[in-house]
């Protein structure tokens, strides 16, 4: 049988994730499309780490971190009674880090698409920075928050490495399916690993194709 | 008169500009590509970089935009100047309709949309994304659009200039209009001296970041250089409509003395400016009793100077105004053309530009 917990747990992570994402991401992604400060440069690298750097050195790093004697882990300690580590919030900071550079850089990207002379325009006829960032800038970076959306989405879905080091895979609160599937091949009951892969290979085939197809529809609007 | 100064280091070179302009009218910033003139539109409209300005003081109706020494830079939204850029820079996601009230509602703005939508001639693209339009419409949704906003002043910059001729032909008259209605002061920027000739009423001659020149039009085009070297040298007569002859589709214009020109829709009494080029006028002795030419004008010569071209150019004094001709060398010897002499200036009607 089919267990649909890690399904659940996994979809739970990917939708706190993706919004976490795009509360913080957001305005990271504006300061960064705007500033000409010399830290730029820092901060985007950092924001890219995930992209290049193995899993199991984000992984190992946040373990420490997130443990009860880590920086973060006895910070949390303090306000809250469960531990860090090998909990469901745990593995939400860690998703959230790793997933940072599908969100924000798309962001950036859609920014910096919009441009400052079409900002300085709305300035010009009375609107304030922030009421040409909700009326102006959000709506003509709609593209980029749907790419934004679907990538950190996805790719919260699919990670591995990370909730290997950190999850510590515990039915019904850490443990995910490509955990799940890991599991299955390790003693080799590939028919229930095929239920979830083929499963997973259909649903990111799915929100892939929508988002395709809806970008164009997008595109096609505005060009 | 609005004054107006402005220091600061840009990429490549510095900007330094002192200028005023009238309260009313179009003042042109006049000059080549590259000369600083969007630089200064952009200080104006408080949208520019404020890094590396040095100095800047702008006043507008008693209210302080710039002023450097007491740090007060107004931000662009508190502003109200209107700003018509060379790049319409309409909001795609919006229709047009919805571009042209954005900021008639974020300044309450007195004015009746619909009046203005009429004298564009827009209202059948109100329901249209701007993406659906020309070249041509969009400036003219973006000119209503910066209107709308009741702004104290309207800057538009080269908003003529992604255009093709024709279209470019279609949009001045509705330019001209706005000068004609309009009570606030409009600044013009732009490197087409034909626009320059037909449109202002002030210019402001910038090169290399500096004011060279500034000046009524009618002075200006007398005798600054980058003004008469392209088209060839020519005058501005301001006058007053006189006379309407309808059957010959004729007006009487009295400058000083009275000339004829060919024009419509003129109204008795309307101030008007004519623009003649000096190569479209010659001078003789006594007028001609069966000339097509229906302008002879007693002059007085005043000065000659010598022409690029190897001709002379004339200057003469029609009533208080100066007027301009172009005559070859072999002629002044033989009208023996000198100052003080008594001559006839010959135009016809139709070599003159409303």
């Amino acid at each position: 049988m089919i267990d649909i917990a890690p399904i659940l747990v996994t979809l739970k992570l990917a939708t706190i994730t993706t919004l976490i994402l795009l509360i913080i991401g957001t305005p990271m992604a504006w300061w960064l499309s705007n500033t000409r400060s010399r830290f730029k440069v820092v901060i985007e690298s950092v924001v890219a780490l995930p992209l290049v750097l193995p899993p199991t050195v984000l992984g190992f790093y946040l373990l420490l971190a997130l443990s009860p004697n880590g920086m973060v882990g006895s910070f949390w300690s303090m306000i809250s009674s469960t531990p860090l580590s090998f909990s469901f919030t745990g593995l939400v900071i860690g998703s959230v880090i790793y997933s940072m550079p599908f969100v924000v850089q798309p962001l950036q990207a859609s920014f910096e698409m919009v441009g400052k002379p079409i900002q300085q325009a709305a300035y010009t006829l009375g609107a304030t920075p922030f009421d040409t960032f909700k009326n102006i800038v959000l709506p003509l970076s709609r593209r980029g928050f749907l790419v934004a959306i679907t990538l950190g989405f996805a790719h919260t879905v699919g990670e591995f490495g990370v909730v290997l080091m950190i999850g510590g895979n515990i039915p019904e609160v850490t443990q995910v399916l490509s955990i799940v599937i890991y599991d299955h091949v390790e003693v080799l009951e590939y028919t229930q690993a095929h239920y979830y892969s083929i499963g997973l290979l259909l649903f990111s085939f799915f929100v892939l194709l929508v988002t395709y197809t809806y970008n164009r529809k997008l595109m096609v609007r505005f060009s | 008169m609005i004054d107006i100064q402005y220091t600061q280091c840009l990429n490549n070179f510095l900007l330094d500009v002192k200028f005023s302009m009238p309260n009313t009218g179009i003042t042109v910033l006049f000059g080549p590509s590259g000369s600083g003139k969007t630089s200064i539109l952009n200080l104006m409209a408080g949208v520019a970089n404020n890094e590396l300005l040095q100095h800047a003081s702008f006043k507008l109706n008693n209210k302080t935009l710039d002023d450097s020494i007491n740090k007060i830079h107004l931000k662009p939204w508190l502003r109200k100047l209107a700003y018509v850029f060379q790049d319409h820079r309409l909001f795609l996601h919006l229709s047009v309709k919805e571009n042209i009230l954005f900021g008639y509602k974020r300044n309450l703005s007195n004015l009746n949309p619909g009046d203005l939508i009429k004298i564009f001639n827009i209202d059948d693209l109100l329901d249209r994304s701007p993406s659906q339009i020309s070249g041509g419409q969009k400036q003219r949704v973006a000119m209503v659009r910066a209107l709308l906003s009741e702004p104290e002043l309207l800057i538009l910059d080269e908003p003529l200039a992604a255009l093709d001729y024709q279209s470019k032909q279609q949009l001045l008259p509705y330019i001209e209009q706005l000068k004609q209605q309009l009570k606030i002061p409009i600044i013009y920027v732009s490197h087409d001296i034909k626009e320059v000739l037909r449109l202002a009423d002030y210019v402001v001659v910038i090169d290399k970041g500096k004011v060279i020149d500034e000046g009524d039009i009618a002075d200006l085009c007398l005798s600054q250089p980058l003004l008469t070297q392209q088209e060839g040298a020519s005058f501005i007569l301001k006058g007053e409509v006189n006379k309407i002859i309808e059957e010959d589709k004729l007006v009487e214009i009295n400058c000083g003395k009275n000339i004829l020109i060919t024009a419509e829709n003129m109204q008795l009494k309307q101030h008007v400016k004519v623009l003649i080029h000096a190569r479209d006028v010659s001078l003789c002795l006594t007028p001609p009793k069966d000339s097509s030419i229906l302008n002879c004008i007693a002059v007085s010569i005043e000065t000659l100077q010598r022409d690029n071209n190897d001709k002379l150019r004339v200057f003469a004094k029609l009533g208080e105004q100066t007027i301009v001709v172009l005559i070859s060398h072999r002629s002044a010897k033989l009208l023996k053309v000198e100052k003080g002499k008594k001559m006839y200036a010959q135009f016809k009607a139709t070599a003159i530009i409303k």
